[in-house]
């Protein structure tokens, strides 16, 4: 069997050009380009300089970039009238389309890992149904209902590295201390969102003149912050790894900045794309499809967010892909519910509406969309007992696509990109 | 100009559809001084009322209103336990698209739901009061009784009291008032007062202001108790901070100002009750020119159901 040679791609990191050599499936990862292993590649050399066999298999990339995969820590695969194995094969189309090779996939009503039977019927479907890696997120509480804490040793044992209850903060802080001492033995890392539930309750936007124009109450700022604030405060007594989900304000980030500051080295983050892309204002004349959680907040925060991610106070960014029933953002705003679809669509939204402005660079985007998601996760193959690493992705700048409804892989059609068009496209994986 | 279906916002008027609308309140208040107090200009339309909210001064405006036009009408009952939970609103709508009605009057607990009605129906929808969104037809009452008050609405200075985040009557009437040229201030309790950035509308905090302003209406609010949960302020304290008092009342009396209430009243609140019977005290003139107001919006929308029988 000949290797495969990839030509004249420019690796998008540093922009160099270069000639990849590609492995069998059974050689080791042997090669290293800027700190990150690139999975199936066992040589790699400046353009025009590796020397290819006569008649071996040649994908010529020039004009395309490669990089590492990307990996979303913050993926919901809500059933939205689908069977679960349907619904995991839709988010892993999604996912390949949007270059996300593999994600953390959260508990919801579908699929509420707070015991192994149901991470072995899960890790069964995506093994037989996903051309993506999920990782589930074991729950912290029993069902998820944030008064008894789940089994963390049983979880674990099925290789759950990362606790969540998708998106609530448990209102016992009592439980959720405890929970983090119990855990923080097993080396788990607790992700939840900032928020104080008696604040956030019965709000449905971020207070402002939209909001005030709307009749809609909104939510302030200061639950998300108390929140992270006391997230960090219960973590660092508790010895826990902690992981903030979905940062919305600009204060938010400050208080990240300034525990991370302190030295605290068990603390990450993570942002959502669609904060930092679009503001309340986009709600515009009650548009559900702007209706997030946390809600869609200020410029200024959007500015704030990004600063974050340069200079590393977010870890991540995440596509905290929520997938809704049409019929269901039909209803009115209060009534509709919270969430984005955004897997499809991924890395072409971030080089369009960040890269191409100059908001990013690519080295900003495979940090935070590859190689820290997936250190935080430490996806492993448990049957090979190896570390699970990003695939090479191949992509072209230089097509463009309208995200049509057909476009859309993931079953619904929550996304605000739907009727725009995006630069670039993915092709994934090419070392599998 | 182009016939309007709906009337879910003042915002999303002309102002010819406003000028109008306030023209025609006038002519239909003249038919009530008639012996027949009935006109045939919806005569064979069919008009629906769907309050998911109760209400009695509304509706009630709204049908007579309807009933002076020589419309037929239907009331529609929607007891709040059940809905809420099971129907969705996509499923009330296709229900009503099968009664072939021409207008539908709604009223809904939550902010919005009059629009996705209009969005995906034939029919003329009007909003009769949202969440706290809106509440078009009371903003054009109010706006009408200032015009009837003081020859014209232009100039005038109106400071609504009360709770402001939750009213609907404040933010649709505030919005019609400054669109015909009037200056509206807010004052109530801090919680219940959003701040001037997101309202553009000047925030008091207390009577002396008010007085030191010198509006010419003193629009009051009712406190909405059954919106809220947890307290917003102490309510013992609401009369003597923010109520018409009977010693403020004597300072209105003297600087001749009026004063105007949506309904229904909470005396002893929001109002003493010397206030119900002052001279400058417009809220039954409110109540007849109510009817008026709703006669005229029924006659001004045009329901796109003619062409589709």
């Amino acid at each position: 069997m000949t290797n495969t040679y990839i030509t004249n791609a420019t690796w998008a990191l540093t922009g160099e050009k270069i000639d990849l050599r590609m492995g069998h499936g059974d050689e080791p990862v042997s090669v290293f380009l800027n700190d990150i292993p690139l999975d199936g590649v066992n040589g790699v050399a400046p353009a025009g300089e590796m020397l290819i066999p006569e008649g071996a298999r040649v994908i010529d990339a020039d004009g395309k970039l490669v990089m590492p995969a990307l990996f979303d820590l913050h993926t919901t695969i809500n059933l939205e009238g689908h069977s679960k194995r349907e619904s995991i094969y839709r988010a892993g189309q999604a996912a390949n389309q949007g270059g996300v090779w593999g994600m953390l996939v959260m508990p919801s009503r579908g699929f509420i890992f707070d015991n192994a039977a149901t991470l072995d019927s899960f890790d069964e479907a995506v093994s037989q149904r996903s051309f993506a890696t999920m990782v589930p997120a074991g729950c912290i509480s029993e069902g998820m209902a944030g008064e008894q804490q789940a089994p963390y040793n049983t979880l674990a044992a099925r290789g759950v590295t990362i606790l969540s209850d998708g998106g609530r903060m448990p209102t016992s802080l009592l439980m959720l201390h405890r929970a983090m001492k119990y855990a923080a033995a097993m080396d788990l890392t607790f992700a939840i969102r900032g928020d104080v539930p008696c604040l956030s309750e019965k709000t449905y936007m971020h207070p402002g003149t939209t909001s005030y124009n709307l009749g809609l109450h909104g939510t302030p700022a200061c639950a998300e912050e108390i929140g992270i604030e006391t997230l960090i405060r219960l973590a660092e007594d508790a010895g826990a790894r902690l992981h903030i989900q979905t940062v919305s304000t600009a204060e938010g980030v400050n208080i990240i900045r300034r525990a991370k500051a302190k030295g605290m080295t068990s603390l990450t983050a993570e942002v959502a794309l669609h904060h930092l892309l679009y503001t309340h204002e986009n709600v515009g004349d009650y548009d559900t499809t702007f209706k997030t959680l946390p809600p869609l907040r200020e410029q200024s925060d959007c500015e704030a967010l990004l600063e974050g991610v340069k200079d590393g106070t977010i870890d991540c960014i995440v596509t905290d892909h929520t997938p809704c029933m049409p019929f269901a953002k039909k209803q009115d705003f209060v009534s509709a519910p919270q969430g984005m679809v955004a897997l499809d669509t991924f890395l072409p939204a971030i080089y369009t509406h960040l890269i191409l402005p100059g908001k990013l660079s690519w080295a900003d985007v495979v940090r935070a969309c590859s190689t820290a998601p997936a250190a935080i996760v430490n996806p492993y193959d448990q049957e090979e007992d190896v570390p699970v690493v990003a695939p090479l992705l191949l992509f072209d700048p230089a097509a463009e696509r309208e995200v049509t409804p057909d476009s859309l892989y993931c079953g619904t059609l929550n996304s605000p990109l739907l009727g725009t068009v995006l630069r670039g496209s993915v092709t994934l994986p090419i070392s599998r | 100009m182009n016939p309007r279906k709906d009337l879910i916002t003042i915002g999303a008027l002309s102002d010819e559809d406003i000028r109008t609308i306030l023209e025609s309140t006038s002519a239909m208040k003249d038919i009530f001084t008639k012996s027949v107090k009935k006109v045939p200009a919806l005569k064979g339309k069919s008009v629906l009322t769907l309050f998911y909210e109760p209400s009695t001064r509304t509706r009630s405006s709204f049908e007579v209103a309807a009933h002076r036009l020589s419309a037929d009408v239907t009331t529609f009952t929607v007891s709040t336990s059940s809905v809420v939970k099971g129907e969705s609103v996509h499923d009330t709508i296709d229900t009503l698209m099968s009664m072939k009605m021409d207008y539908i009057i709604v009223r809904h607990k939550n902010s919005g739901i009059p629009a996705v009605i209009a969005r995906h129906c034939k029919a003329a929808v009007i909003n009769a009061g949202d969440g706290s969104h809106a509440h078009p037809s009371q903003a054009f009452l109010d706006a009408f009784t200032i015009k009837e008050k003081y020859g014209e609405v232009a100039g005038k200075r109106v400071v609504i009291i009360g709770d402001i985040l939750h009213s609907r009557v404040a933010r649709s009437t505030s919005t019609i008032l400054r669109r015909l040229g009037a200056e509206v201030a807010y004052m109530g309790p801090g919680p219940l007062v959003p701040p001037q950035q997101h309202t553009g509308i000047a925030r008091f905090t207390n009577w002396d202001q008010i007085f030191e302003w010198k509006p010419d209406v003193i629009y009051l609010l009712r406190v909405q108790n059954e919106r809220i949960d947890t307290p917003f302020f102490p309510a013992a304290d609401y009369h003597q901070a923010f109520g018409v008092t009977e010693e403020r009342l004597k300072r209105i009396d003297d600087l001749n100002m009026s004063i105007m209430h949506p309904g229904p009243v909470n005396r002893g609140v929001e109002i003493c009750d010397a206030a119900m019977e002052y001279r400058n005290c417009l809220i039954n003139n409110q109540v007849e020119n109510g009817i008026a107001a709703r006669m005229s919006i029924l006659y001004h929308l045009t329901p796109q159901t003619q062409c589709h029988d």
